[in-house]
């Protein structure tokens, strides 16, 4: 797989798994789609694609 | 069942995207991770925000590397724990609130007070990641134990070693709550693959397995990784630990308000900086950038703390950088023989620059003398003079202390070119320590220590 094949697959799990976090009422699949996206994000800059320092905290 | 598939594990590099960038590359990445971090720590702390009003400067206006270096000031930790005094513990230096803490540190404060540190959780994950470069380097793997001879505290110290074996996902083995002959036998039951420790600990560890009638070099252990003091990257001190523990011994050098910033070379000849977490600087006394290849004060900026940022940090450590390739085929910075000394320990005896590394390096060279000195530095109307306190081995008969002190001095001379008095102690005489062991002390005024411009490009 490319390098911007591997980003896109990201990118798209990344969104996918905000969604679901917004969407889940219980607190387990909350937290665990959380640290799924801080791990998506941490993928991304591991592949240098620098969007922001922490999303989660910038965004509150 | 192996947690990695077998081509991964056997690649050479934990993340050879960026750990093979071509310089130009990895300094345009810097460059946009760095403007991340400055407007994030300029729109959430008011420490940076004030330091950086203060200064004229706006995150907008760091455009380019060279913005970076001359446009922004320096911060030093005084200037954390004034902001942290404002209101305690973490005061204005704070970027986040604290609900996103996962865990927090301090320093000892032994030279004042103490400094906090506040770790996310995705600060956690990343001090982790930092180790698994050399863990990784180091040819371990999921597949291996690692044990911690020591009790975890409020100081940073092996967290983020701890946090790496996780991240890699290999065995953690605590020592906690023992002393070091109980630990010894844990390790004789456990038969853990990896031993992490501080050089002076993992030696010292030698003293009780005699005790103990023990052999080291016996067990299990494999690896030892040595973090927290100089002495990893130290020919002589990595050779001791290897024929004491039978094993390969690697250094990684961190801080512990920034975290791990520069694993190992698998060369083992000195340390990488973690390219992928850290941004670096090597300057002199006037704050310029000093050629690569020289010897400076080590700034550095951290992409990882996002509760506390630290941007241009001043370590106080002097390092030598180089962007020379070293061998193992990273591109990232290496800084040949690690760490050099600390900035207020840098020692000029009649224009020569002495390092304290150099001489731990050359007091191994004597047969004879063990592993535990002190260097007492003073200074006279022009010059830095320096006193080594070096402890005999149990084995050498006091009668032989005259030819080791004659021998420590003439090999000191013959390397360096300047004379230094080494006064031979008895066995047991100088202090031992479990985590870092304190080795200088410096007699010397205020005025004859390193002093850093206030701000760059002076």
């Amino acid at each position: 797989m490319t390098h911007a094949e591997t980003l896109e697959r990201i990118r798209d799990l990344q969104a996918r798994v905000r969604e679901l976090r917004q969407a889940s009422d219980n607190p387990a699949i909350e937290r665990t789609m959380q640290l799924l996206d801080l791990y998506c994000h941490m993928a991304r800059w591991e592949l240098g694609d620098v969007e922001a320092m922490t999303p989660e905290a910038e965004g509150r | 069942m192996r947690l990695y598939k077998p081509e991964v594990e056997a690649q050479r590099f934990w993340n050879p995207y960026t750990q093979t960038m071509p310089r130009a590359d990895l300094d345009r990445l810097h460059l946009r991770k760095l403007q991340t971090v400055i407007a994030y720590a300029y729109a959430r702390s008011p420490m940076y925000r004030n330091l950086l009003d203060r200064n004229r400067v706006r995150p907008e206006q760091i455009r380019t590397l060279d913005d970076f270096v001359k446009r922004l000031p320096f911060i030093d930790k005084k200037e954390i724990l004034d902001a942290q005094a404002v209101n305690p513990p973490f005061g204005e230096a704070l970027a986040t609130s604290e609900d996103f803490f996962h865990q927090r540190f301090a320093t000892s404060g032994s030279t004042g007070a103490p400094l906090h540190i506040p770790l996310t959780y995705h600060s956690a994950e990343l001090w982790g990641e930092s180790w698994v470069y050399v863990y990784w380097a180091a040819g371990l793997r999921a597949r291996h134990s690692f044990y911690f001879p020591f009790n975890f505290g409020i100081f940073a110290a092996f967290w983020s070693a701890y946090m790496g074996v996780r991240r890699l996902g290999a065995t953690v083995i605590s020592g906690g709550g023992l002393d070091s002959k109980a630990r010894l036998r844990q390790i004789e039951q456990y038969r853990p693959d990896v031993m992490l420790a501080t050089p002076t600990y993992a030696l010292y560890l030698g003293e009780t397995a005699r005790e103990l009638g023990m052999d080291l070099a016996r067990t299990s252990i494999s690896h030892v990784i040595v973090a927290g003091e100089p002495g990893g990257s130290i020919p002589a001190t990595r050779q001791a630990i290897e024929d004491l523990w039978g094993a390969r011994c690697y250094e990684l050098y961190g801080i512990a308000e920034l975290g791990p910033t520069n694993p190992g070379c698998p060369l083992r000849e000195g340390v990488h900086l973690c390219e992928e977490w850290y941004h670096a600087l090597v300057v002199d006394e006037a704050g310029n950038p000093v050629p690569y290849g020289e010897v400076g004060e080590h700034i550095v900026t951290s992409y990882i703390q996002d509760g506390q940022p630290l941007i241009k940090y001043r370590t106080h450590d002097l390092v030598r950088w180089t962007d020379e390739p070293c061998g193992c085929e990273t591109t990232w910075l290496y800084y040949p023989g690690g760490v050099l000394g600390r900035t207020d320990h840098m020692i000029i005896v009649k224009g020569v620059n002495v390092y304290p590394s150099a001489l731990e390096s050359l007091l191994h060279r004597v047969g004879g003398l063990s592993e535990h000195y002190e260097l007492h530095v003073d200074r006279d109307a022009t010059n830095d003079f320096v006193t080594v306190k070096a402890e005999a081995r149990p084995d050498v008969d006091e009668s032989r202390y005259g030819d080791l002190h004659r021998d420590a001095e003439a090999v000191i001379r013959s390397v360096i070119g300047v004379s230094i008095g080494v006064a031979v102690q008895k066995p047991g005489s100088l202090p031992r320590y479990e985590l870092k062991a304190k080795r200088f002390f410096d007699h010397r005024p205020a005025a004859h220590r390193w002093q850093l411009a206030e701000r760059p490009g002076a």
